[in-house]
């Protein structure tokens, strides 16, 4: 609700970083794994990195139930409908982190079936380079997602507004 | 040459042990409840690293952001001779030559803009590898992440050395 | 069926065995296959006489694939590679096709292998098999146009693929004519699946939960690794073969490499040798753990995934510390390695030796008589030995129907000779003698890896051989001589000598090979990998028929099928 002069109001502002505070502690991810990545998505959430310490606990493939996409892996022109249909099937906010050198540019497939970079066709909040990133490159790359839904610069923020 | 040796695996049940079931859970609990006693009391290792207040230490191999290394007068090593755009197999380095005013008789050339695009680079490592002049070595800092496409396209300011050699987080260079 | 040893004391006289030589030409090729350039027309005779005659019993069809030569008289080469798991011997088919007329006799008649092979040199070469029952585009997508492993393809000419042009199979508007009751469904599982591991299709028609009939989809990861080859240097493809089998990087650099050494005719030095096996053992045991991890998981085992994510992690510090990256290592080089092993190798590999068996245990111990898991796995998916040769299967999938064919040991290479080691064999050939058969492949490996550390020779882990390998920097930065290999090393690449070779070793699934053609510039001509999981997933669709969809899901994830591998 925004005031006569255009900033916010009090206690939306206060309401606004509440709601940031609990989507950000929560991210539910949906792990688009099609190669390698996703192996290291996998060593991610296992016991030795712990996703599940961030809040994202429940890995869940379907995209109503979740707020994250994690596109990791190379993502192919036979392939690329398939993640816009997901994407659009996710319910808002939504956010989507391009992990690996394949999703964020296509890395070093420059060929005749792989997209180059998925931000071809959904917007990206976070990419995070790396072949594959390290589980600690991810975790970085899921808390600066963390810092813009606090500061609410993410893609969501900006279609929204 | 040996002859092929064979081990049968195969595992029929035996039994009405293994039939009621009772034994095989007991024994699976015993395995869980075993690790979750020792993580919650006892020995303590438990195998969660505690990122981002722990972080796990890398070899000194580890393959991770580059870095372009100095001479002693601060001026870059790099030659400008290509090689390690040649090497590289996603062709994400591109460097622009000149002619170097404070040549002296080992080089010619000197690098005027040599960038590299973070988000193409597979962290292969060729790159170090073809280098002559060990002027191109890679870090261990492998934690980047980066809000746009263009941000990730760094070049002579951000990758070169800031401070003395034996500062830096090296990783993956030529001498061990 | 046993496998033995090759003989080769009497070489076999082919020719003999073929009365009318006209249109054939028989050769023992550079690489120790017995090779055969015949004609279209005489195409169907000479694969039959391999498969059908005693002697020669090729009842194994690993590959099938098709070369580019635009400035020969005859464009395309079709390639096949065949061999005996009795006998032991291997063959290589060759038969040129013209641009205009561009077709072959299907093999599907004789092996039921050539099924997806064929679709995909059509695919990706144009050449047509007629007879085939369903020859459509296998790896590129529908809307794609153009075959894109010929050398006027532009390796980034890109298709766009609409939603609207995605496939549907004709059968799936028919009923499956049960009793008329009740209607069929057809459901897709996948490509966005938890279970397909990266990224499979399969539509099927189902009755109530029953599948009555299925047809798979692959090709959502095809990377063109193939043409990327072809526009990168020798070395520079190694990248790439890591992130075939993904999870056991190792093994595909290290078959790579011995497969450009073989055709450029050097040796890598003992000690690369030994700690070739070494990683590679460990890699496989890494694939194995993943697999079984992942299995358990689709059966509803959760624990037992964090089990073994466990000696992954310790796994990926020694290789590591060895190379640089955890997953995708990039560290066998043509010559050997990369560069020399840490100093605390042997500690860290011991160390491994110690903490890995409790792992296997723990696991062991939980589910192996788990009466929950056998309900799931045992009786489903069988095949029995016959059939699954037929479908060109290898590895572990062959192994657990009682075929005990291990590369390591009838071919073996990198010294495997000198390790002892069992092959674990299964009778039943269902879901749980693959579980069973990779769960005593992990332990085998253990063993391998305590002989090989326990031997391993000092030297130089890479060829001094300045054609072929790097020099080292020491003496690039003061010796010119050396400056000068190194820039014509990285400038002009290795320039293997023309020719062909079939190099195939024991991967993590099966058997793992590269036909590489070489023209005697510093690139490949053209890499063919023949990928053991390709083989082995066409028989799923087939499989399918008669059981529940959880049991799809069963058979799905214990025959290990790793998209980077499966769609190159």
């Amino acid at each position: 609700m925004r005031q006569p002069d255009g900033s916010s109001a009090l206690l939306t502002t206060r309401l606004d970083a509440m709601l940031a505070w609990a989507r950000k502690n929560s991210l539910w991810p949906l792990p688009f794994g099609t190669a390698c990545c996703a192996i290291e998505f996998m060593s991610t959430v296992s016991s030795h990195y712990d996703l599940a310490r961030f809040g994202a606990e429940v890995v869940r493939f379907s995209p109503r139930q979740s707020d994250m996409m994690i596109v990791a892996g190379t993502i192919t022109d036979k392939m690329a409908p398939v993640v816009k249909r997901i994407y659009d099937q996710m319910a808002e906010p939504k956010y989507v982190i391009s992990m690996g050198a394949c999703a964020c540019t296509g890395g070093f497939y420059r060929a005749y079936h792989v997209v180059q970079g998925v931000d071809e066709f959904i917007p990206v909040d976070v990419y995070v380079p790396g072949c594959p990133p390290t589980p600690e490159a991810l975790m970085e790359g899921i808390l600066k997602l963390q810092e813009l839904i606090q500061s609410g610069e993410t893609q969501y923020d900006r279609l929204k507004s | 040459m040996r002859p092929v040796t064979t081990i049968n695996v195969d595992r029929p049940q035996k039994g009405f042990g293994e039939w009621i079931y009772l034994g095989p859970i007991l024994k699976g609990l015993g395995v869980t409840l075993r690790h979750f006693l020792r993580n919650l009391f006892g020995h303590r290792d438990v195998a969660t690293i505690q990122y981002p207040e722990e972080k796990r230490d890398y070899s000194e191999r580890m393959r991770g952001r580059h870095i372009l290394t100095v001479r002693e007068d601060g001026s870059l090593r790099c030659v400008a001779c290509y090689m390690c755009e040649t090497a590289c197999p996603a062709d994400c380095i591109s460097i622009v030559a000149e002619e170097d005013p404070e040549a002296t008789v080992e080089w010619e050339k000197r690098a005027v803009t040599f960038e590299i695009d973070l988000l193409r680079c597979v962290f292969c490592g060729f790159c170090v590898d073809a280098c002559p002049k060990q002027a191109l070595i890679m870090s261990r800092q492998h934690e980047m992440t980066f809000t746009t496409r263009t941000d990730a396209v760094v070049g002579i300011d951000e990758l070169r050395q800031k401070g003395a050699i034996e500062d830096q987080d090296l990783g993956y260079r030529p001498y061990y | 069926m046993t496998a033995s040893s090759p003989d080769t004391s009497q070489p076999i006289d082919f020719a003999a065995l073929l009365p009318d030589g006209r249109g054939l030409e028989v050769a023992v090729a550079a690489d120790g296959l017995t090779e055969i350039t015949a004609d279209r027309s005489r195409l169907i005779e000479v694969l039959r006489a391999l498969h059908d005659h005693p002697e020669l019993d090729c009842d194994l069809l690993l590959d099938i694939c098709g070369v580019d030569y635009p400035d020969r008289e005859h464009r395309f080469e079709v390639v096949y590679h065949l061999t005996s798991v009795a006998k032991n011997h291997r063959f290589r088919v060759r038969v040129p096709v013209g641009e205009d007329d561009s077709r072959v006799p299907t093999a599907f008649g004789i092996w039921k292998a050539a099924d997806w092979f064929e679709r995909e040199a059509w695919d990706l070469m144009g050449i047509r098999f007629d007879g085939h029952p369903n020859l459509r585009r296998i790896l590129t997508h529908e809307a794609f146009q153009g075959h894109a492993l010929r050398k006027d393809y532009d390796p980034e000419k890109r298709w766009v693929l609409t939603e609207a042009e995605t496939f549907v199979p004709e059968w799936a508007g028919e009923d499956h004519g049960g009793d008329g009751e009740f209607e069929s469904q057809v459901i897709n599982i996948g490509p966005s699946h938890p279970a397909t591991h990266g990224t499979l299709r399969i539509v099927a028609r189902l009755d109530g939960e029953l599948i009555t009939r299925a047809e798979c989809e692959i090709g959502y990861l095809h990377r063109c690794f193939e043409k990327m080859s072809e526009t990168h240097g020798w070395p520079e493809v190694i990248p790439y073969t890591d992130r075939l089998n993904y999870c056991s990087s190792m093994i595909n650099g290290v078959g790579y490499a011995l497969g450009v050494e073989k055709m450029l005719g050097i040796e890598a030095p003992p000690r690369a040798q030994v700690v070739r096996v070494i990683l590679s053992e460990f890699s496989r045991l890494m694939d194995h753990a993943v697999c079984l991890g992942a299995t358990l998981v689709d059966v509803g085992a959760l624990t037992n995934f964090w089990y073994f994510f466990q000696p992954r992690e310790e796994i990926y510090s020694l290789l590591e510390s060895c190379a640089g990256g955890r997953l995708t290592v990039s560290y066998a080089r043509i010559g050997g390695l990369a560069h020399e092993v840490p100093t605390d190798f042997e500690e860290q590999v011991r160390y491994l030796l110690g903490r890995i068996p409790k792992f296997i245990d723990d696991v062991d111990r939980l589910v192996t008589t788990n009466r929950i898991f056998r309900g799931r796995t045992e009786g489903i998916g069988a095949l029995s030995a016959e059939e699954a040769i037929g479908w060109g299967w290898t590895g572990p999938c062959l192994r657990a129907c009682g075929v005990p064919y291990d590369l390591r040991r009838v071919n073996p290479y990198l010294g495997y000779e000198d390790y002892e080691f069992d092959i674990p064999i299964a009778t039943t050939g269902d879901s749980y003698g693959r579980y069973l058969v990779r769960l005593e492949e992990m332990r085998q490996s253990l063993r391998i890896i305590e002989q090989a550390i326990d031997n391993l020779p000092d030297g130089p882990v890479i060829t001094d051989n300045h054609r072929v390998a790097l020099p080292p920097k020491s003496r690039v930065y003061s010796e010119m001589e050396s400056l000068i290999w190194h820039f014509k090393l990285i400038y002009e690449g290795i320039k293997v000598p023309e020719g062909a070779c079939y190099s195939a070793t024991e991967g993590a699934n099966g058997e793992l090979g590269y036909y590489l053609v070489s023209d005697g510039t510093g690139k490949p001509y053209r890499i063919k990998v023949r990928p053991p999981c390709f083989a082995i997933f066409q028989a799923y669709p087939h499989m399918l028929e008669g059981h529940l969809v959880p049991d799809a899901i069963a058979i799905l994830s214990s025959l290990n099928i790793i998209a980077g591998e499966l769609d190159r």
